[in-house]
């Protein structure tokens, strides 16, 4: 059946009948959904191009090549530096471009495949028709999912067309990446950011699709408290552990071990986002934390029985865990580690198997045989496994830190360039304070390890060294609650756009962290203090929840979990991000009546001139971080990275001494004017943690904020300045409309910094970047 | 003679590296530029802040203005220090790459732009960019080999560091103070 199909007729003439310029969309009666089709439903690459140039208008990209080089085809490698270009023609910044396109592929590719997955799988158990329910208070269930393809989903099975378009576009994309396709880096550009809002689709499905299919909480603020961190596994129990981001295989280790009354015989806990979701399905499964614990936890020897699914998994793992002898079982096909196919053996035979060590682990593809095989093999292997560990004793660790020789290898391969041997010198005289805290820094990644040429295992000394503090490692963390509510909504929808509240605030992606992951926390809670909406999910969430107070309480204990001032949502695992997107583009649905349906560009204008809300992905590594970001950025959204989002090599920035490139139109009288440079970059890495606070505080103001919103913003952005950079803002004189904007209580000071600066009044538009939105023209 | 090798050893991009330089090397490349500037960083403070006097005195004798990124600006006012603009080093490094750009408020458009005290991902960013997009020259002033810049200190240990530092200042001090 062909659906949401356009048909253009330029000219017809028949005997009878004689038209033109007419389209027609062809599809599914839609009895219920009054909305009439947008522009764009399914919209192609070239479809939102305009869009996308627009922005691009705005936020030319600026390039930090990592590598000068193309070594993509057989012609190269090609030399790209000082305007060279390469065999195929390519010049650096489109080779850049092309490699941000390239990457947010992978990126949405990863998001598109887990929600097939789990489609397939909520298919099978539930069947095509099961409906979508999102309870009373959720009527628009998937607002992304209907803004993108013009789709209003009924049941699991109406997913199944959003996902064709989604993958239809992920190839098309991808192919124009071949060599000798692509020649210009805005286009490539664009083609990313299309790539991007497909990821957000697919997020969207694949989360929608468990929350039914497992009845997750649907947009419950207080979704119950979890247990986080690696000190709430009983190592006494024998412990399954999943890693990675698909919880279909973890969701039946669930089900089995209620079914047989064995949760509290065995421990279940998760590392990356198969964990939020483990919680999300049963709270008393344990979150240990994010990626940056795969080889701490392994090498501890807790865990009786590995199961990977997908994404974000180590690759070593299986050598890993070999080490201490865990059990590994494989259950998604996209990453098998080389271990047999066991699919088709009975479960009993399995266990024996991988209890009589047989075989390295097994891959097994079907979720329900996952569950069992696990339960059984972690209690049959516990009691043989007692005492393995591949971390050394105190002895070992003197040991093995007087073989450091101070040759610096390991520091000049770390990526937050940790002081590795300083650590080490002291480890020599059994002092192991300063192993310890280069712990609270490490991201686990292991290249220490691979750089030392004395083999020293750093890692596992540094768990050593800290062994009393992981022991102690208890946090809480609520678990994810899925979307936002449209009651929610219709409560901020208001005083978000009007600027009253003065911005939300979402902390996505990963654990890559240039400064310790504290800093995620301290910044989250300078915000929750000063009454912004923060919003998390991801590894990001995780890393909220593992630092305590003065009182021993997290964030999540201190805070509420609505999606409100002052409170700390979370919405879930790396899929669920999609709901805080959600919840933006609900703010012109709901409180504006705009609507959504194939309705891109407005709903991306809207948010992008009214709705105060930024992304801080403070530990971006992924391929899935920057399409989730990049996807952010094309509804006009801006992110913030830290510093190692530098290495993506592509920022989206504003320029203030560019006022062309700022303008808009008064959706009020059709006037073009010059706007103000707001929000002031749409992707933007800040080195420190005070400059993130700073940026935050810039980044959530907007051209529509009203006179009382933009003077609240203001006081932050003003307060913070000076605390974290000494001074008032540079740049003040560009934030202030009209006097109306002005802070109380820095009235004097400011007025005189404006007189300095010349500053004149300006209007307040109505603003939009749509030509077509424009309501009256006066002139 | 030992090669010198990137200090951060995945910072190898292609097939040109930094030029490693001495002290009378830098004084000689900063007294020829007519528009010297200095980008700083949230590292600056390192070695309970030897590096950013430094810059300040090399500022000081330059007449030449300090571009302080994240955090940077509250320890130059810390200081007594003024002459200073404070940007991101994204945004710096942005609009440098641009010939159209106006330049430093009341300073003008940089012909060699030094760098040091920063994270080092992002001080490899600003020479990567420049070094791709622009025909400035670029210096690293940190302890550390920068691949990617036009023009680097080997790398040091901290002490040599800051007396490669003390000596370009008293240099440059002498020749234009």
């Amino acid at each position: 059946m062909v659906n949401n199909q356009k048909v253009k007729i330029d000219q017809m003439k028949s005997p009878s009948l004689k038209m033109g310029n007419v389209e027609i969309v062809l599809g599914k009666i839609e009895d219920d959904w009054d909305e009439p089709m947008g522009p764009t439903p399914m919209p192609t690459l070239s479809e939102l191009r305009e869009w996308d140039m627009k922005l691009l208008n705005r936020y030319d990209p600026f390039y930090s090549p990592i590598c000068d080089m193309c070594c993509n085809c057989a012609y190269g490698k090609c030399d790209l530096t000082n305007g060279k270009k390469g065999a195929c023609g390519i010049d650096q910044k489109n080779q850049q471009a092309r490699t941000i396109a390239l990457e947010s592929v992978i990126g949405a590719a990863c998001h598109g495949a887990h929600a097939r997955h789990v489609l397939g799988v909520q298919i099978q158990r539930l069947g095509n028709d099961f409906k979508i329910d999102m309870g009373l208070d959720i009527a628009c269930e998937a607002p992304i999912t209907r803004t993108v393809t013009g789709i209003k989903p009924r049941t699991l099975g109406d997913f199944k067309e959003a996902l064709d378009y989604a993958e239809g576009e992920i190839q098309n994309v991808l192919a124009s990446i071949h060599t000798g396709q692509e020649g210009n880096y805005k286009d490539f550009e664009s083609k990313a950011l299309h790539i991007g809002m497909v990821d957000n689709l697919v997020k969207e499905v694949g989360d929608i699709v468990q929350i039914v299919g497992y009845d997750f909480p649907v947009g419950q603020a207080d979704a119950p408290l979890a247990e986080i961190g690696a000190g709430t596994v009983d190592g006494k129990k024998p412990v399954i552990l999943m890693i990675g981001h698909n919880v279909a295989a973890g969701a039946e280790v669930v089900t089995y071990a209620e079914a047989y009354n064995k949760m509290d015989d065995v421990e279940i806990a998760g590392i990356c986002c198969t964990a939020h979701d483990l919680t999300r399905l049963n709270p008393k499964s344990k979150i240990i934390g994010p990626m940056s614990e795969q080889i701490r936890f392994i090498r501890s020897g807790i865990a009786d029985i590995i199961i990977l699914d997908e994404q974000c998994i180590r690759t070593d793992i299986l050598e890993e865990a070999e080490k201490v002898g865990s059990l590994v079982l494989t259950t998604n096909d996209k990453a098998t580690a080389g271990l047999p196919n066991m699919t088709r053996l009975p479960a009993d035979e399995i266990v024996n198997k991988l209890v009589n060590r047989d075989i390295r682990g097994a891959m097994i593809l079907k979720e329900e045989k996952v569950g069992e095989v696990a339960v059984k093999a972690a209690e049959a292997i516990a009691p043989l496994r007692e005492g393995r560990k591949a971390i050394p004793n105190g002895k070992n660790v003197i040991i093995e830190a007087k073989k450091c020789t101070a040759c610096e290898e390991c520091r000049r391969h770390c990526p937050p360039d940790l002081h590795i041997s300083e650590a080490m010198t002291k480890g020599k005289i059994a002092d192991f304070e300063g192993l310890s805290e280069l712990r609270e820094h490490c991201i686990g990644c292991g290249r220490c390890e691979q750089a030392c040429p004395k083999d020293i295992p750093i890692i596992s000394m540094m768990e050593k060294a800290s062994e009393k503090m992981i022991k102690e490692q208890k946090f809480m963390i609520r678990s994810g609650r899925g979307p936002i509510l449209d009651t929610e909504i219709r409560h901020v929808g208001r005083p978000i756009v009007f600027g009253e509240i003065p911005g939300v605030v979402a902390f996505a992606g990963c654990n890559n962290y240039a400064n310790g992951a504290k800093e995620v926390a301290e910044i989250a809670e300078e915000f929750l203090k000063r009454r912004y909406i923060v919003v998390t999910s991801g590894c990001a969430a995780m890393s909220l929840a593992m630092y305590h107070d003065e009182d021993g309480k997290s964030l999540y204990e201190k805070y509420p979990g609505d999606f409100d001032q002052s409170s700390l949502a979370n919405c879930g695992s790396c899929v669920s991000n999609s709901h805080i997107l959600g919840a933006a583009i609900k703010i012109p649905h709901i409180f504006a009546r705009r609507d959504l349906r194939g309705n891109f560009e407005e709903i991306a204008d809207y948010i992008h001139n009214r709705v105060g809300a930024v992304g801080v992905v403070w530990g971006t590594y992924s391929q899935k971080a920057l399409s989730i970001g990049t996807g952010l950025n094309r509804w006009g959204i801006p992110t913030i990275m830290g510093p190692t989002g530098v290495k993506y090599r592509r920022l989206y920035l504003g320029r203030n001494d560019k006022p062309k490139t700022w303008e808009l139109f008064n959706a009020k009288n059709g006037d073009k004017l010059i706007g103000e440079a707001m929000p002031a970059h749409l992707a933007y890495v800040a080195e420190s943690k005070e400059e993130a606070i700073i940026a935050i505080a810039r980044l959530v103001m907007r051209p529509n904020d009203t006179t009382k919103g933009r003077q609240i913003k203001l006081t932050h952005y003003t307060d913070l300045y000076k605390r974290y950079y000494g001074r008032m803002p540079p740049d003040l004189h560009t934030c202030i409309r009209v006097e109306g904007d002005i802070p109380i209580t820095e009235k004097d000071e400011i007025k005189k910094i404006l007189k300095k600066a010349q500053w004149k009044e300006k209007t307040i538009p109505d603003p939009t970047l749509l030509e077509r939105m424009v309501r009256q023209r006066v002139s | 003679m030992e090669r010198i090798t990137s200090w951060v050893k995945t910072h190898h991009a292609g097939s040109s590296q930094a030029r490693p330089i001495e002290p009378d090397t830098a004084v000689r490349i900063i007294s020829n530029a007519d528009k010297p500037t200095v980008i700083i960083g949230s590292r600056i403070m390192d070695l309970d802040g030897a590096p950013l006097d430094r810059t300040i005195r090399l500022a000081r004798a330059l007449d030449m203005p300090i571009v302080a990124t994240a955090h940077s600006g509250k320890f130059l006012i810390e200081r007594g220090f003024t002459n200073y603009v404070e940007m991101a080093v994204v945004e710096i490094t942005n609009v440098v790459t641009d010939n159209k750009w106006g330049g430093i408020e009341g300073y003008g458009r940089p012909d060699l732009v030094m760098v040091l005290g920063s994270h080092l991902d992002l001080m490899n960013a600003t020479f990567q960019s420049l070094k791709n997009f622009s025909n400035i020259p670029t210096m690293s002033m940190s302890r550390f080999f920068m691949v990617n810049a036009t023009y680097s200190f080997p790398n040091l240990n901290d002490d040599i560091w800051i007396q490669c530092l003390d000596d370009v200042c008293d240099k440059i001090e002498k020749s234009h103070l």
